[in-house]
């Protein structure tokens, strides 16, 4: 097979064994990759009600049918088990799909030993780790390495088995301690943080996965596959939006964020800080912090940024990272101007294992919680939050991580705390459990609806919604077209780019982004490739690719149908828990107080016109009203088998609504 | 006489992100397949502390390689570089010791050795094309070596010496004569 390796491995960690399945070309034209192969064993191999911490759990990591080629920006893995640190409106005991998206080197050097998919079964009664070589899958003891840190541990399982070109993915105490919002990190610093995967890893006692793999890949035409791949390439290398990602990292959002007031400051109650920019921001993390970069595999563009500390407090500290989303999630979310600070705690939250949105979702929550006196030194132990406050921040993440006293209650991420606590409820911004990103869902409406309608809980990456910002889309028109038809392509286009905080255009934006983004995880390239700023490339470039690669003589709207079918999966895992509608939306918070500063104070959801913003947005997709697929759309996509689900589903929503009222 | 416009592949590791599309590119272009140990360059990772080293033939003047090979299976193209005959080597890996930076590579397919063959009638080798984002690889004839990545040093000294306040036109990323 070309492009593909067309093989699946398993391994159950209960008996210590490891089989081998082929992927016949029909199944992998259903479910393409990456995250399609994934989704499909997390929906038919898991069931309602369904503890995510069971041994029974597949955590699966999968690669796409580019990664590992010379395809640029292609080195993504995606790991999706049953996710534990999700829940929905009808109890903190339910629970979905659950998926992360992590770059490096792991998927491809999977596919080099052989293998498109790893899914892990079963618990093993020791911390053990799996040593992939390639046709050789050994379970050795993992002992020595539990509890140490990921970099830590990672260093030394490649000297235990004494090849630098091993690559491993593995969790940090935060998963071994079952911490709910553990993260998978690869290549010493890729880290896969949502939903919580490392929390099922570390519930199989699994600490790392190891592979060499000693296989090369082959491509269906090697010659034009080539001419596509350069000139995708010389695309990328000209792109403004690349060079900017060069320079800033996935930092490019955060001065115009700032100014135009959508980012997520103490907890979300302002998206403005005042001369942030002087102090914060992808220029002057680079002058100040950035060593260099970092690329995931074959990505010409290395948006990584890797931090060494020249001077200060922490001196000669280095570590991969931060991000955006990390620093600003450490940082102004806690109301903190101090860049240092918030870049020395996402190392520690790296090393640590851990989410680190959801880490400082959890930290920021308790310190408007204490500023509010809902929670009191007796429910934390002795500690005093207070907004900024670096320090204790850094202790209470190590407290997290080893659940520690009031560490303990937070582990369990920010919904299930709230409950346990019975108080704050109302301040944890989040949809199905999972917390915002640094973007305010009441201004950047696409956003807004992005979190609601994503299949893995508030996400931003799902229905890809950074292109809702002006001149992302603009020069897209034709793709449009082929992605909503030329009737919808009118009324999207009529008044596009729209303003901001306008829903007018929103669902059709999420529909057509969502489809485009499921295209990009399921070639196994990054989101930056598809749907996202221009430049990049766009989904065309890929599926091309991906037929040169693979031989494979699909058409485009092959591919769509799969990307649908793919969503609706993944959506379809929720609904048959009876997570409908009722979780397609946002916390009073975000419909009844109006934003506190910036250009856009006093603006709210407005719940009607949310409401009808759902309601397109399932129109779009063919739902029904209550959100749930209907039996023609799932035939179409040939998933009959998850109509009874379905009608169980409905029942369990149903019942669940008959209650609220 | 020395042919100075002779192009070479030049290599500066501070500038490589080990984003592997050298090698990618050069397992395509020489055997239609994907991975790194059927590429003639290869980047030596140390990940730990974020640091790249790619290595690829730098075509001596005076190559160890050549002089080491039992069987004269090393010898010189007419664009300069040093490749094995496949014919003649036994696969004794001689040139891989010889060589101060280990730069030949043993062939996957016949055992026997390889190194770069600066993509013989390509207007530039694909490893250098792949980096051009980053041009931590270039492709310069051999009289501008000392004034590339290969030697910073003028480039430091320019930040001193140009004129003051002027608005400068190099990107921050260096000059590139690619």
């Amino acid at each position: 097979m070309h492009g593909w390796v067309g093989n699946r491995l398993r391994v159950d960690l209960t008996e210590g064994k490891a089989t081998v399945e082929n992927l016949s070309p029909q199944y992998l034209r259903k479910w393409v990759g990456g995250r399609g192969l994934n989704s499909d064993i997390v929906y038919h191999e898991t069931w309602e009600g369904m503890d995510p911490l069971d041994p029974a759990n597949p955590l699966c990591f999968a690669s796409g049918p580019l990664t590992g080629t010379f395809s640029p920006l292609a080195g993504r893995t995606t790991v999706s088990a049953l996710s534990p640190m999700t829940c929905s409106y009808r109890g903190t005991n339910v629970h979905g799909h659950g998926d992360t998206n992590m770059g490096g080197q792991f998927a491809t050097y999977l596919k080099y030993a052989g293998y498109d998919q790893i899914v892990v079964k079963g618990r093993a009664d020791k911390p053990v780790y799996i040593f992939i070589d390639d046709d050789k899958i050994s379970i050795r003891d993992a002992s020595h390495l539990w509890g140490q840190g990921v970099k830590v541990a990672t260093k030394n399982i490649i000297e235990e088995l004494g090849d630098p070109e091993i690559k491993v993915a593995l969790i940090g105490p935060a998963g071994e301690n079952l911490v709910k919002f553990a993260c998978v990190v690869n290549t010493f610093s890729n880290s896969g943080g949502r939903t919580g995967m490392g929390c099922v890893m570390g519930s199989k006692n699994l600490k790392a996965i190891a592979i060499r793999g000693t296989k090369p890949l082959t491509y269906a035409d090697p010659v034009k596959f080539a001419e596509e791949a350069w000139m995708l390439r010389e695309r990328v290398r000209t792109s403004p939006s690349a060079i900017r990602r060069k320079a800033e990292g996935t930092w490019d959002l955060f001065d115009a964020g700032n100014a135009i007031g959508i980012n997520a400051n103490k907890n979300h109650s302002t998206g403005y800080m005042k001369g942030i920019e002087e102090t914060y921001g992808g220029l002057v993390f680079a002058d100040k912090y950035l060593f260099r970069r970092k690329a995931c595999w074959s990505c010409p563009v290395a948006c990584g940024r890797y931090t060494y500390f020249k001077d200060g407090k922490h001196a000669g500290k280095h570590f991969g990272g931060p991000e955006m989303e990390a620093a600003c999630n450490l940082g102004t979310r806690l109301d903190s101007y101090d860049l240092e600070g918030a870049v020395w705690l996402s190392g520690i939250v790296n090393e640590l294992g851990m989410d680190c949105i959801s880490a400082g979702a959890a930290l920021s929550w308790s310190m408007e919680a204490y500023e509010k006196g809902l929670i009191t030194k007796e429910d934390t132990g002795g500690i005093e939050f207070k907004w900024a406050d670096m320090e204790t921040s850094e202790k209470v993440l190590y407290m997290i991580a080893n659940r520690e006293g009031y560490g303990d209650i937070l582990a369990e991420g920010n919904s299930r705390v709230a409950e346990k606590l019975g108080v704050g409820a109302g301040i944890v911004p989040h949809c199905r459990g999972l917390e915002h990103i640094s973007v305010d869902p009441r201004i950047a409406t696409g956003f807004s609806l992005g979190y609601a309608m994503s299949t893995r809980g508030s996400d931003h990456l799902k229905n890809y919604s950074c292109n809702e910002f002006p001149g992302c889309a603009m020069s897209r028109k034709d793709q449009i077209v082929d992605a909503l038809g030329p009737e919808l392509t009118e009324v999207f286009w009529k008044d596009f780019p729209n303003e901001l905080t306008s829903f007018a255009t929103k669902p059709q934006l999420c529909y057509w982004s969502e489809r485009n983004k499921c295209v990009a995880d399921l070639m196994g390239t990054c989101c930056h490739a598809i749907g996202s700023w221009g430049g990049l490339g766009d989904w065309r470039a890929y599926t091309t690719l991906y037929r040169l690669a693979t031989g494979f003589d699909m058409p485009d709207e092959e591919i769509f149908v799969a990307a649908e079918r793919v969503v609706s999966i993944e959506r379809a895992n929720w609904l048959r828990s009876g997570s409908a509608r009722q979780d397609d939306t946002h916390i009073d918070r975000f419909f009844d107080e109006p934003v506190a500063d910036g250009p856009y104070k006093g603006l709210k959801i407005d719940r009607k016109v949310w409401a009808w913003a759902q309601d397109e947005y399932y129109k779009l997709h063919g739902w029904d009203e209550e959100g749930f697929i209907t039996d023609v759309k799932l035939k179409d996509l040939n998933l009959e088998e998850v109509i009874p689900d379905m009608e169980h589903g409905r029942k369990l929503y149903r019942e669940y609504m008959e209650q609220q009222k | 006489m020395v042919d100075l416009k002779e192009k070479v592949i030049v290599i500066d590791p501070d500038k490589c992100v080990g984003c592997h599309s050298c090698e990618m590119a050069c397992s395509l272009k020489n055997f239609g397949k994907a991975h790194p140990y059927y590429s003639r360059i290869r980047i030596t990772e140390f990940r730990d502390v974020n640091t790249f080293i790619p290595i690829t033939c730098q075509q001596c003047e005076e190559a160890s390689c050549i002089k080491v090979c039992p069987m004269g299976a090393r010898y010189r193209l007419e664009n300069g570089a040093v490749v094995t005959n496949q014919d003649a080597c036994i696969g004794c890996r001689a040139c891989m010791f010889a060589c101060y930076q280990g730069a030949p590579v043993i062939d996957p397919e016949s055992g026997k050795t390889m190194t770069c063959d600066k993509c013989v009638g390509e207007e530039m080798p694909w490893c250098v094309k792949a980096c051009s984002m980053q041009n931590a690889l270039e492709y310069v004839p051999k009289y501008m070596v000392n004034s590339t990545s290969g030697k910073k040093f003028a480039w430091e000294l320019r930040e001193e010496y140009k004129p003051k306040g002027i608005k400068d036109e190099g990107s921050e990323f260096g000059f590139s004569f690619g």
